[in-house]
């Protein structure tokens, strides 16, 4: 069956990139974070969906807006959890019963975990 | 200019002479006596019962077996003074009398008949093509089912503001009809199923009536704002001798001179523009031939004025330092905005939340004066709801935007106050250094999980890029939100890039782009097209006609088993209501088995190459690839993506 996709039904088919940088310039605050487990983190990050969003490799992606980069987020563990509990746009929420404080912490491990970005101009394909 | 119609032989002109039947009253009717004799005893055979008699005996009905002249050839002149080249279809016994005149009589050119395994695709093709070339495709399919396939495709060119040129066959009269298929093939108004998004249909009663309406139907379609129109092809016109050939004419096309907005209206936009601060041009489906771009460029310069381009055409070049479309923060910024040619403008001024309330907001500054300009208010059907919510402007203009740009530039030009020169190209320096900031992070923003398997998007669109970027290239499809080529690309002419599908319908990539290859090959570009897997599973028969009208293009599959949209709304939908977030997989994912695209790809006689897993294999098969679309081939490569 033909299907809708509502996300395009809007003839702006572009990721908003506004939105993305906008996470990343919080200031860095990881080391304020709660102990977290980085291997749960990353078994909770692919089963409870976020990596559909935010890509495997925290690499930002797209909903229905721009979902922003976490690998190695600038982003306070308060200013995570707190975009996890009651987002600022159209994150969906993810209340306490189906991911407690200490898995957000172990999903933040896993952020912290992961390789940043590296030096674009080192990289000769995406200086064309 | 109106013509006769002028026959090729002169025994065409004597079509009316025996009605050009040859009549089966040659059959020498047997005499009763011959056949009523007594039979002999010895006889194997039946004796004829009085049933068999009679047949044998009444005089033959009158029911020719051959004929000399057919409406269908007719309807073939009519269609080749539209000078279509292509007609795009999956042949149907509703049209088997024109398909046949298409083929013998018009020696199958011009139009060209191209084979599609499903009518979305015919419809899809048209769609894409005349995108790119600036010109409709005609198609043609059944009347009942035929359109059923081919309406999702329709509503997608309607959307997209994109003249088709279809045809359908029916049987009008009910005793002419066979019994069985033909009658469930059959309708007393088969266009009815597709008149919320086709621009005007007909169903002409005879040929002369065929003749006006197929002239008119291309001039409505190609009318701005442009979309599909459609005609029914009664069978028995199609199938069954001219009966007055010398009646007969066909009508002269003038096209319509796209409508240009109001002079007065124009230069009191131009005055709004010079006299403001901020202005911004938000452009979507604007461009619809080269002059579209410069014309927006030659604007935006003139004003030093950020552009955001929606891109539902290429509108404005990608790395133009005025282009701000992935920093729509300006939008907020500006005291004017000039929307053009745009089917939803409040989508592109207000934000909307997607939850429970889902309430909006606008993103423009307050007293912000908004302009209109294009033909979206000029045109509009009722049902379907592709025009979006109501948005409160303070100048709304109706004319073609293209057309109407060259007076806005001038009246611009007229009005600009020397004095605020420096002004402007202060204005101009500030968004160009905006646009390199975005630029550079853009670049750094790829980089992150470059090395990644499943292989990142920003990673796949860099090295099809790298393998590119030399070749006089046309991107012709892009899977949902995937924004990265925009981003990175240089988008620098008219042909670089063309739209999207319009009503969103999932499965226009594969056949669209194809449509787009098809006028890309003759102009020696490379074209090249990402499409999602989910994309590809409604009409993969596609690839079939690329490989047997020898189409060239390269289809990048980005491959991350799922219909991906659908996913993460399933997880919002279960992370809103706090279950089962995990279950999300569950009718979204195409895994189990993972399909293997490059496989399919050479079922079908297309050069295939994946699944690619490892960033590192993506490069070498590309050069595969390519080679073998710069042969003439068409060449399919499977990149096993993350998500988005």
């Amino acid at each position: 069956m033909p299907r809708f996709e509502r996300a395009v039904a809007f003839t702006v088919t572009f990721a908003l990139a506004a939105f993305c940088a906008g996470a990343m310039t919080i200031g860095a605050r990881a080391q304020d974070a709660p102990p977290g487990d980085a291997v749960n983190g990353k078994r909770l990050y692919l089963n409870d969906n976020c990596f559909t969003c935010h890509g495997r490799a925290g690499q930002g992606g797209a909903y229905n807006g721009p979902a922003p980069a976490l690998a190695k987020t600038a982003m306070p563990f308060e200013g995570f959890l707190g975009q996890i509990r009651n987002p600022s746009n159209d994150m969906p929420a993810y209340a306490a019963q189906v991911m407690s404080d200490q898995a957000v912490a172990d999903i933040y491990a896993y952020m912290q975990s992961l390789p940043g970005p590296q030096q674009a101009k080192d990289i000769a394909i995406l200086n064309d | 200019m109106s013509k006769r119609r002028n026959f090729p032989d002169s025994n065409r002109r004597n079509f009316l002479k025996g009605a050009g039947l040859v009549s089966a009253a040659a059959l020498t009717p047997l005499t009763a006596g011959a056949q009523v004799s007594a039979p002999k005893q010895n006889l194997k055979a039946p004796v004829p019962g009085p049933t068999q008699i009679a047949v044998e005996t009444l005089p033959p009905a009158k029911d020719p077996v051959n004929q000399t002249s057919s409406g269908g050839d007719f309807m073939v002149d009519v269609i080749k003074t539209l000078n279509f080249d292509y007609l795009a279809m999956n042949c149907a016994s509703a049209f088997r009398g024109i398909h046949e005149s298409f083929i013998n009589y018009g020696k199958n050119t011009k139009p060209e008949i191209l084979t599609c395994p499903h009518e979305e695709i015919a419809v899809h093709m048209a769609q894409g093509y005349a995108k790119m070339e600036g010109k409709p495709m005609a198609m043609m399919c059944h009347g009942t089912v035929g359109l059923q396939h081919a309406s999702m495709a329709l509503y997608n060119a309607w959307c997209d503001r994109v003249p088709v040129y279809v045809m359908i066959g029916n049987i009008i009269e009910g005793d002419k009809r066979a019994p069985g298929v033909e009658w469930v093939h059959s309708a007393i108004d088969p266009a009815a199923i597709v008149r919320d998004f086709v621009k005007w249909d007909d169903q002409p009663a005879s040929l002369q009536h065929f003749a006006e309406s197929a002239v008119r139907a291309y001039k409505i379609a190609m009318t701005p704002p442009m979309a599909p129109v459609l005609l029914s092809l009664d069978a028995e016109l199609q199938e069954n001798p001219i009966v007055d050939p010398e009646s007969l004419r066909i009508p002269k096309l003038a096209n319509v001179v796209p409508p240009v907005g109001d002079a007065g209206a124009l230069g009191d936009a131009a005055k709004m523009l010079v006299a403001a601060e901020n202005p911004v041009i938000i452009c979507d489906r604007l461009a619809r031939s080269p002059a579209g771009m410069s014309r927006i460029v030659e604007l935006a310069e003139t004003l030093q004025c950020a552009v955001v381009d929606n891109a539902g055409r290429m509108n404005f070049p990608s790395r133009h330092p005025l282009n701000q479309s992935f920093r729509r923060s300006v939008i907020s910024q500006a005291d004017v905005i000039l929307a053009i040619e745009m089917n939803d403008v409040f989508g592109s001024l207000n934000a909307f939340s997607d939850r429970i309330a889902r309430a909006t907001r606008p993103t423009v500054k307050k007293g912000a004066k908004i302009i209109t300009l294009g033909l979206r208010d000029t045109y509009m059907k009722s049902n379907y709801q592709d025009f979006g919510r109501y948005q409160d402007v303070d100048l709304a203009i109706a004319g073609d935007g293209e057309a109407s740009l060259a007076l806005l530039i001038e009246a611009v030009k007229r009005f600009i106050d020397p004095s605020r020169k420096s002004a402007y190209d202060t204005r101009g320096k500030k968004l160009a250094a905006a646009h390199q900031a975005m630029v550079e992070q853009t670049k750094s923003d790829a980089t992150l999980g470059w090395d990644a398997s499943p292989i990142t998007t920003a990673r796949m669109c860099a090295e099809v890029y790298a393998q590119i970027k030399d070749e006089d290239w046309s991107m012709v499809g892009t899977s949902i939100r995937l924004s990265w080529p925009h981003r990175l690309w240089n988008f620098d002419k008219p042909y670089r890039w063309n739209g999207v599908s319009g009503g969103a319908g999932v499965g226009y990539n594969l056949p669209a782009s194809l449509g787009a290859a098809l006028a890309n090959k003759q102009h020696g570009r490379l074209t090249v097209s990402f499409g999602g897997d989910g994309d590809f599973m409604f009409a993969p028969g596609t690839l079939w006609t690329a490989a047997h009208h020898h189409i060239p293009m390269l289809y990048i599959v980005q491959n991350n088993r799922a219909y991906h949209q659908e996913y993460m709304y399933l997880t919002a939908m279960a992370a809103r209501r706090s279950r089962g977030i995990e279950n999300a997989h569950i009718g979204t994912t195409l895994t189990d088995p993972n399909i293997d695209f490059a496989t399919v790809a050479r079922g079908f006689g297309v050069h295939g190459e994946g699944p690619v897993t490892n960033p590192n294999d993506l490069a070498p098969a590309l050069k595969r690839a390519i080679a073998a679309v710069k042969s003439g081939q068409p060449a399919l490569v499977d990149v096993v993506t993350d998500p988005r």
